[in-house]
């Protein structure tokens, strides 16, 4: 009895103790998995789980016929983790300063754990686990990078180490030094057009690799539609932290940019750049400026301004090359001018193009200034024809007076003038204060303005006019993208051309082409601009410069905008120099006309441009005269 | 009686020894198969993860083979090629311009005989 009474209570002390036993176990289990379960849970995820971006890659930039002008090519940033080193960096830094190009010293010093107060002011390691060392790296350099970390050696038998220490030289070899992707804007062409394309610069992003950032032209202006989306994959990891595929919890591709089609014809931007670097090179003026477009769509073939810069060496972009002149700086149009005035006076039929206007004989006595023509030019009565190809100012001024200010400033605000042309480029502006209303002007401005004196315009709103003018009298809004692509080359979003307005009657563009033409006949102000088989219409323009408040007599703006085939406009072609070194000898149509004349040349070759049937030859007499005298 | 009793018995201890060996077989081939299922598991994925990596590769190849066709076909380049090689824009003078017309099945006998009849070296105009 006895016995049992003592088995029973050995029974009941092994009943306590097991229920005590699982009384605890119960206590861990809701230790574990209730009370602290979100922090273990954290730490868990956080040695099980691994979140790795991925990055968009960013659009190409590509011509009208598909020729790659900028895009992006995959590199390595790569990073170090300075905590799984130890006291090693002077091995590491040996073994890839000359694979990340550094010195030995720096990568000595970023692989250090720096030291850090903290909020008691205490000095600690800041335990930093992630330090960048280089970007833009090859994936062949990371694969020697990779290759050069994992035969390390650290001058010790690795057999006679603790298995803590040959642990820690295996993560070190293996985890110490990693590569994240990104990515390197390149443009394959180097400065051709680089105003348009602009260029991109870095932002740092605190979860992954940096962003890059359009700062300027086309990269600038659809930055939003170039950059894409990232995505990112979420996955469990392996002791090897190798990522287990059956573990993806989340996995969201990354959304590459659209690709942006540009109406820019790389071939025809060459053929522009290379001119006008010539005449750089020939007449050393402060910045040099062209534009090739087709009149009847508005359709820029090409834009460029020079000097500029490499966009692929940010070290070359500065105040004197980062300007599009094209768009961002404004200027006195000169006598191009004067195709407002005439244009608008026979559309409101205040003149027709053989009337005659007196021209004073070179010099106009008004209101206290005197006008004066060109010294060449000493003109008595001329037809309204004769005005623009000889580059009249009396004979323009006196036009514009007879027509009177209300209606030239409505053409000039017809014409475009003092508004932004629309094109999708950053940093256009639209010379508003400079093209005052009639009310604000001056007692000389009736004179002046006729002229192209008192007004100004960027370079891009003069050759929408001409190019208006070419097309039948309608304003085209220029147009500089064609397409947006997805990656794989389905169009997302086509740009069609734009009208803006019809400035001028269909007839009055059409008599305004024959006295254009005029200007690049024998007697005309740019005989220097005609091209062999074709028809050239145009205009010239030379405006003194305004240097410390006051017109210089040295410096001054030449330009030359014309068209061919005149009777049937291809394309448009402006060109503008701002202060050549010929000083005061410089004329639109010496300087300017001849580079128009080699731009179109070539273009007309490259574009396939059936040449006209009549086919005068430079130097030949005024078409309005050989017709028979219709003056 | 007694012989069926020895029978029955040698039956009963051969039975229960069948069904215990089968059901070890079956735990134990049902662990194995997890095992072999979970290795297939993580070897598929093991490779799933090398194929993304070479198709990540592959597009990587590609991506930079057309960057270089780009380059190679671009405007640029050929007209430095060309320069380098000496060839030269050709001038208006070196351009002959032909005019087109509609072309008549008579002018094509007539194409023939002229073509048949200049003189060597000629190229028709």
């Amino acid at each position: 009895m006895i016995k049992r009474e003592q088995q029973f209570r050995r029974a009941l002390a092994l009943l306590a103790l097991v229920v005590l036993a699982f009384a605890g176990l119960g206590f861990r289990l809701m230790d574990l998995q209730v009370w602290r379960h979100d922090e273990l849970a954290k730490q868990a995820e956080k040695k099980t789980q691994q979140t790795s971006w991925r990055t968009a890659k960013r659009g190409d930039i590509l011509d009208v016929n598909g020729n790659l002008l900028a895009t992006s090519i995959p590199v390595k940033m790569i990073c170090a983790d300075p905590s799984m080193i130890g006291g090693q960096q002077a091995v590491v830094a040996h073994a890839l300063a000359p694979l990340l190009q550094m010195s030995e010293a720096e990568l000595q010093q970023r692989l250090t754990p720096r030291i850090q107060k903290n909020s008691q002011g205490e000095s600690v390691t800041n335990g930093l686990h992630y330090v960048r060392l280089q970007k833009n790296v090859s994936d062949e350099t990371w694969q020697k990078i990779q290759a050069a970390m994992s035969q390390l050696t650290f001058g010790v038998d690795e057999k006679k180490l603790s298995k803590t220490d040959r642990a820690f030289l295996r993560n070190l070899r293996q985890y110490a030094i990693s590569a994240e992707p990104d990515q390197l804007r390149v443009y394959p062409n180097g400065p051709l057009a680089a105003h348009i394309l602009g260029f991109v610069g870095v932002v740092e992003n605190t979860n992954h690799a940096p962003d890059l950032v359009g700062y300027d032209g086309i990269e600038k202006f659809f930055d939003d539609k170039l950059r894409g989306a990232s995505g990112w994959r979420v996955s469990g990891m392996d002791s090897r932290k190798n990522e287990l595929v059956t573990q993806r919890d989340e996995d969201v591709k990354a959304q590459s940019g659209l690709n942006v089609v540009l109406t820019i014809d790389a071939a025809v931007q060459h053929i522009l750049e290379t001119a006008l670097t010539n005449a750089l090179a020939r007449h050393a003026p402060e910045s040099i400026t062209g534009i090739v477009m087709r009149p009847r769509t508005g359709e820029i073939l090409a834009l460029a301004s020079l000097p500029c810069y490499d966009p692929n060496n940010p070290r070359t972009i500065n105040t004197n090359t980062e300007p599009d002149r094209v768009i961002s700086d404004v200027m006195e149009p000169g006598s191009t001018f004067k195709t407002i005035v005439i244009s608008g006076a026979l559309n409101e039929h205040v003149v027709t193009l053989n009337d005659t206007v007196f021209c004073e004989n070179g010099i106009f006595h008004y209101g206290g200034i005197t006008l004066h023509d060109s010294e060449h030019n000493h003109l008595g009565d001329i037809p309204v024809w004769e005005v623009l190809e000889k580059s009249s100012n009396i004979g323009a001024s006196k036009i514009g007076m007879k027509m009177q200010a209300p209606k030239l400033y409505d053409y000039m605000e017809d014409f475009g003038l003092g508004q932004f042309t629309g094109i999708p480029l950053p940093h256009e502006v639209s010379a508003k204060n400079f093209v005052r209303p009639a009310d604000k002007w001056g007692k000389y401005s009736i004179v002046q303005i006729p002229m192209g004196q008192g007004v100004a315009v960027t370079r891009l709103q003069m050759a929408m006019v001409l190019g208006a003018i070419a097309n039948d009298g309608v304003l085209m809004r220029p147009m500089l993208v064609k397409e947006l692509d997805d990656a794989n080359g389905n169009v997302v979003q086509r740009y069609e051309p734009q009208s803006v307005r019809r400035v001028v009657t269909e007839d009055t563009a059409k008599e305004m082409v024959k006295a254009l033409k005029t200007v690049v006949s024998k007697d005309g102000t740019a005989p220097l601009a005609a091209i062999t088989n074709y028809v050239v219409a145009g205009k010239t323009g030379t405006a003194q410069k305004v240097v410390d408040g006051k017109y210089s007599s040295d410096h001054f703006f030449v330009s030359f905008i014309g068209f061919f085939p005149a009777d049937n406009p291809q394309i448009c072609i402006s060109v503008v120099m701002d202060s050549p070194k010929e000083g005061g000898h410089a004329f639109g149509g010496a300087l300017c006309g001849p580079i128009f004349s080699e731009i179109g040349r070539r273009c007309a070759s490259y574009l396939n441009i059936p040449p006209d049937e009549i086919s005068p030859q430079p130097g030949s007499p005024s078409p309005l005269v050989a017709a028979g005298g219709s003056h | 009686m007694a012989k069926n009793r020895k029978n029955q018995a040698a039956a009963i201890r051969f039975g229960p020894a069948l069904k215990a060996s089968f059901l070890c077989l079956l735990i134990a081939g049902s662990a194995v198969g997890y095992v072999w299922q979970k290795s297939q598991v993580y070897q598929l994925g093991k490779q799933i993860r090398e194929m993304e990596s070479r198709l990540t590769q592959l597009e990587r190849n590609n991506q930079m083979l057309g960057d270089q066709l780009a380059d190679l076909r671009s405007p640029v380049k050929l007209d430095q090629r060309a320069r380098n090689l000496g060839l030269v824009p050709a001038q208006p003078a070196q351009v002959v311009r032909l005019s087109e017309s509609p072309w008549l099945p008579s002018d094509k006998n007539n194409f023939a005989r002229q073509l048949a009849a200049r003189p060597a070296g000629v190229t028709p105009q």
